[in-house]
C-alpha cells in the first residue's frame, strides 16, 4: 500500500521524477567509475604483474624493471645464486637494449629484449614460435607488431639489427641478419614501442661491451609454501631480504612492493577518484533531500489529510523513505549501465599514458566494489528523504489541514 | 644544453669532518644528468660548476633538493659517485644545490638527480666523447623559418643522430599531462551534465512551489510574458550567485589542489589554474544553463492556468 502511495506520488510529477532520476544516474555512474579507477589500477597492474608467475623481479640497485637504461654485471654469477637458492624454483635474467633495425629501406629503432626462451616471462606467442639458440650469434627473434608494421614485414622476413652508428667515423656497427620466426605480444612493452627478443647470449654478445655477462633485470619464482597463504607471503618476503642482504648491486621487488610503488606515481587518479567518487555521493544525496524536501511541502495539506484519516505517523515517514528509495533504485540501475559505458571511454583515454605496458587498465570491474558503492549510493539516498519524511511524520495535522484550506 | 644519458650512479655521502670513518651513510642509485650550465642554483656553492674551468683532483657536483633534503646533504659535503651500485666509485664535493625546473615529463618519478661536467660524467661512465643529446640556438633574426631550414640541412648530412625543434621535443615530453587534460575535459563533461540537470530540477521545483502566487500574480493581470522573463530573471541571478561562488571556492581549491601536490611530487609545477578566462566561461555557462532550465520551468508554469495552479 505504502509503496504503491510512494510510486503513485512520483508518477504524479514525471518530469520531476525523470530529472531526479537522471541526476542520480549521472552521480551513480560517476560513483562507480571512481570506484572502478581507485580499485583497477591495482587489480590491473597484479594481474599483469604475476601473469607469467614470477613473484619477486632483482633490478639494478634502486631502480625499477627496465625505468632506466642500467644493468647489472656479472650476471652468470647472480643467477646462478638465484638458482642456487632452495625456495627458488625459476630464474628468468633478460636485458633490454635500443638498437637499429632495417628491413629493405624501412629503417628504425626498436628496443631488444634478451631473454632464455625456455623460462622467459616477458611475451607470449601470437604466431610463429619463440627463438630457439645458445650460441652466441643472433639468428632468430621474436617481434612485436608494431615492428611488424613499422618495418612491412611479416613472420618468415629477415631484418638487419645493427647496435648503433659512430657520427665521426660514418661507420655502422655489424649488421646481424635475423630471421623473424614468431610474432609476440610483449607484455611489459608500452603500445606503440617497437620490440623483439632474441635469446639472451646472443643479444649479450651482440650489444659487445655494453652487454657482455649484464642483465636488466631477473624475475624470480619462489616455491609455493601450500601450508597457508600468509605463510607463502613470508617465504617470497625471506628470499627477497635474502637477495638484497647477499647482493649489493641489485635491490629485489616482490609483486606488493611493486604495486605500491606504482600505485606511488599514479596517486593522483586515485585521490581524483576518492574526491570525485566523494562528490558523486553528495550530490546524489543533495538531490535526493531536496527534492523530497520540496515534495514534502508542497504534499503537506494531503499528508495531513493521510494523518487525519488514521495512518500513523511512521507510516507517513515509511512512505515518504521509500520515495526516496524508489528514486534511488531507478538512478542507481540507470547509473550502472552509464558508468560502464564511460568508464570504456575514460579508460581509452587514460591508456594514452605514455610508458605504460599495453595491457595495462586503469578501470577494471570489480563487482564486490561496484556493488558495495552503489549499495551505499541507495542507503544514502533513501536516508536522504528521512530528514523531510521525519518533518512530515511530526507535523500538527488540524494547523497543516486549517492552512491547506485557507491556501 | 641538456645531455642526459640515463646512467646509473651509486651515490655515498660522507660529510668533511668524517671522510675517513664515517662512509656511505648513504646508498641510492640516481639517473645522472649532465649540464653545462646550471638552472637554479641554491645554497652557497664554494666552487660554482663553470664551463671550461680546470679540473681539481676532487670534482665538484651539483646535487639536486631531493638529496639534500632526503639524506640531509649540504654544500662542502663529500660523496661518493660511481656507475654501478655497490662499486667504490669516487670522491667529489659538493658545490650546489639545484633546484628542479619545472618539467611535466618528470613529474611522477621520485628519482634523485646530480649533475656532473660533461668530461667527468663521461670518464666516469667510460663513455668516451659520447653525449645523449644537445641543444643547439638559432640566431633570433633566422625565425620559425630558419629554424626548419636548419633542421632540414642538419638531418640532410646526419649519420647517427637526427636534430628536432624544441617545440616537437616539448610536445613528445609533456605526453603525461596531454592525457590528464583530455582526462580532465572528460570528467568536466560528465560534471557539466550533472549539473545541468541538478540546476533544472531544482529550478522546476522551486517555481513550481510558487504556482499559487504565480497564479495569484496571473489572475491579477499579469502577463504570461511578465511572469516568464520574472521567472528566467530569477533563475539566471540564481545561475550567476552560484557560478561566482563556485569559483571562488574553485580558487580555494586550486590554491589547496597546488600546495599539495607540489609537496607530494616535490616539483614547482602548477597543477590547477583559475585564471579569468576559465572563471568568465564557467559563468557563462551556468548563465546559459540557468536560463534554459528557467524558461523551460516558465513555459511549464505559464501555459496552465492560473485556477488550475490555484488548485480549483
Amino acid at each position: 500500500m505504502r509503496a504503491t502511495l510512494a510510486y503513485a506520488s512520483l508518477r504524479r510529477h514525471p518530469m520531476r521524477t525523470l530529472l531526479a532520476v537522471l541526476g542520480l544516474a549521472i552521480a551513480a555512474a560517476l560513483l562507480i567509475d571512481m570506484v572502478m579507477l581507485a580499485t583497477g589500477m591495482r587489480a590491473s597492474f597484479r594481474s599483469l604483474l604475476t601473469s607469467q608467475g614470477y613473484e619477486l623481479r632483482v633490478t639494478p640497485r634502486g631502480t625499477l624493471p627496465f625505468d632506466t637504461e642500467a644493468t647489472v654485471g656479472s650476471a652468470a654469477a647472480l643467477v646462478a645464486s638465484l638458482r642456487a637458492h632452495p625456495d627458488i624454483d625459476r630464474v628468468s635474467p633478460s636485458l633490454g637494449s635500443t638498437v637499429q633495425v632495417q628491413r629493405v629501406d624501412r629503417a628504425r629503432s626498436a628496443f631488444v629484449l634478451g631473454t632464455q626462451p625456455d623460462v622467459q616471462g616477458e611475451y607470449t606467442v601470437i604466431a610463429g614460435r619463440a627463438p630457439v639458440g645458445t650460441d652466441t650469434l643472433m639468428r632468430e627473434v621474436i617481434v612485436n607488431a608494431t615492428l611488424l608494421t613499422s618495418l612491412a614485414a611479416s613472420v618468415g622476413d629477415t631484418i638487419s639489427v645493427t647496435t648503433g652508428r659512430s657520427a665521426q667515423l660514418r661507420i655502422a656497427g655489424v649488421p646481424a641478419r635475423v630471421l623473424i620466426v614468431g610474432e609476440g605480444r610483449f607484455l611489459y612493452v608500452p603500445p606503440g614501442l617497437p620490440a623483439f627478443s632474441a635469446p639472451l647470449v646472443a643479444v649479450q654478445t651482440f650489444l659487445g661491451d655494453a652487454g657482455r655477462d649484464r642483465i636488466s633485470l631477473a624475475m624470480a619464482s619462489v616455491r609455493a609454501d601450500t601450508t597457508s597463504a600468509s605463510a607463502n607471503a613470508e617465504r617470497t618476503e625471506a628470499v627477497r631480504q635474502w637477495i638484497e642482504q647477499t647482493h649489493a648491486r641489485v635491490t629485489a621487488i616482490s609483486t606488493e612492493t611493486a604495486i605500491v610503488q606504482v600505485e606511488e606515481r599514479l596517486a593522483y587518479f586515485r585521490q581524483l577518484a576518492f574526491i570525485l567518487g566523494a562528490l558523486s555521493l553528495v550530490i546524489g544525496v543533495l538531490l535526493v533531500t531536496t527534492l523530497v524536501s520540496l515534495s514534502v511541502n508542497e504534499r503537506l495539506g494531503e499528508l495531513a489529510v493521510l494523518r487525519a484519516i488514521g495512518v500513523p505517523r511512521v507510516g507517513v515517514l515509511q512512505q515518504i523513505m521509500l520515495e526516496g528509495f524508489i528514486l534511488g533504485i531507478a538512478g542507481v540501475t540507470l547509473g550502472l549501465g552509464l558508468g560502464l559505458i564511460t568508464a570504456q571511454w575514460l579508460n581509452a583515454i587514460l591508456r594514452d599514458f605514455p610508458g605504460l605496458p599495453a595491457d595495462l587498465d586503469f578501470f577494471v570491474w570489480s563487482a564486490e566494489a561496484a556493488w558495495k558503492s552503489l549499495a551505499m549510493l541507495l542507503i544514502a539516498s533513501t536516508v536522504a528523504g528521512a530528514i523531510p519524511a521525519w518533518r512530515a511524520s511530526q507535523m500538527r495535522v488540524a494547523q497543516a489541514l486549517r492552512e491547506e484550506a485557507i491556501g | 644544453m641538456l645531455i642526459s644519458p640515463s646512467t646509473q650512479c651509486a651515490v655515498h655521502r660522507t660529510t668533511l669532518a668524517a671522510v675517513a670513518t664515517s662512509i656511505l651513510l648513504m646508498s641510492a642509485s640516481v639517473a645522472v644528468h649532465a649540464q653545462q650550465t646550471v638552472g637554479a642554483v641554491i645554497g652557497t656553492p664554494v666552487a660554482p660548476l663553470v664551463p671550461g674551468r680546470i679540473a681539481p683532483a676532487i670534482r665538484g657536483i651539483a646535487i639536486d633538493e631531493r638529496i639534500a633534503a632526503d639524506h640531509d646533504v649540504a654544500v662542502g659535503d663529500t660523496m661518493r659517485v660511481s656507475s654501478e651500485a655497490g662499486t667504490a666509485g669516487e670522491a667529489v664535493i659538493v658545490r650546489a644545490v639545484v633546484r628542479r625546473g619545472a618539467d611535466p615529463s618528470e613529474v611522477a618519478r621520485s628519482e634523485f638527480r646530480i649533475r656532473l661536467h660533461l668530461d667527468h660524467l663521461q670518464r666516469l661512465t667510460g663513455s668516451d666523447d659520447r653525449v645523449d643529446r644537445f641543444a643547439v640556438a638559432v640566431r633570433p633574426e633566422a625565425g620559425a623559418a630558419g629554424v626548419d631550414s636548419l633542421l632540414a640541412r642538419i638531418n640532410h648530412v646526419a649519420f647517427g643522430f637526427r636534430a628536432h625543434a624544441s617545440a616537437a621535443v616539448a610536445v613528445e615530453s609533456s605526453r603525461t599531462f596531454q592525457v590528464v587534460d583530455r582526462f580532465h575535459r572528460a570528467i568536466g563533461g560528465i560534471t557539466i551534465v550533472a549539473s545541468a540537470i541538478f540546476l533544472l530540477c531544482i529550478l522546476l521545483l522551486k517555481v513550481e512551489e510558487r504556482r499559487r502566487a504565480i497564479a495569484a500574480l496571473r489572475l491579477a493581470g499579469l502577463s504570461r510574458r511578465t511572469v516568464a522573463l520574472s521567472v528566467i530573471a530569477e533563475a539566471a541571478v540564481v545561475a550567476v550567485v552560484g557560478s561566482v561562488v563556485g569559483a571562488g571556492l574553485g580558487w580555494v581549491v586550486t590554491v589547496g589542489v597546488n600546495a599539495y601536490y607540489q609537496r607530494v611530487f616535490r616539483t614547482p609545477l602548477t597543477f590547477a589554474i583559475l585564471t579569468p578566462r576559465i572563471a568568465l566561461f564557467a559563468v557563462t555557462l551556468s548563465l546559459l544553463l540557468g536560463i534554459s532550465a528557467g524558461a523551460l520551468a516558465a513555459w511549464r508554469l505559464v501555459r496552465t492556468h492560473p485556477l488550475v495552479l490555484l488548485g480549483r
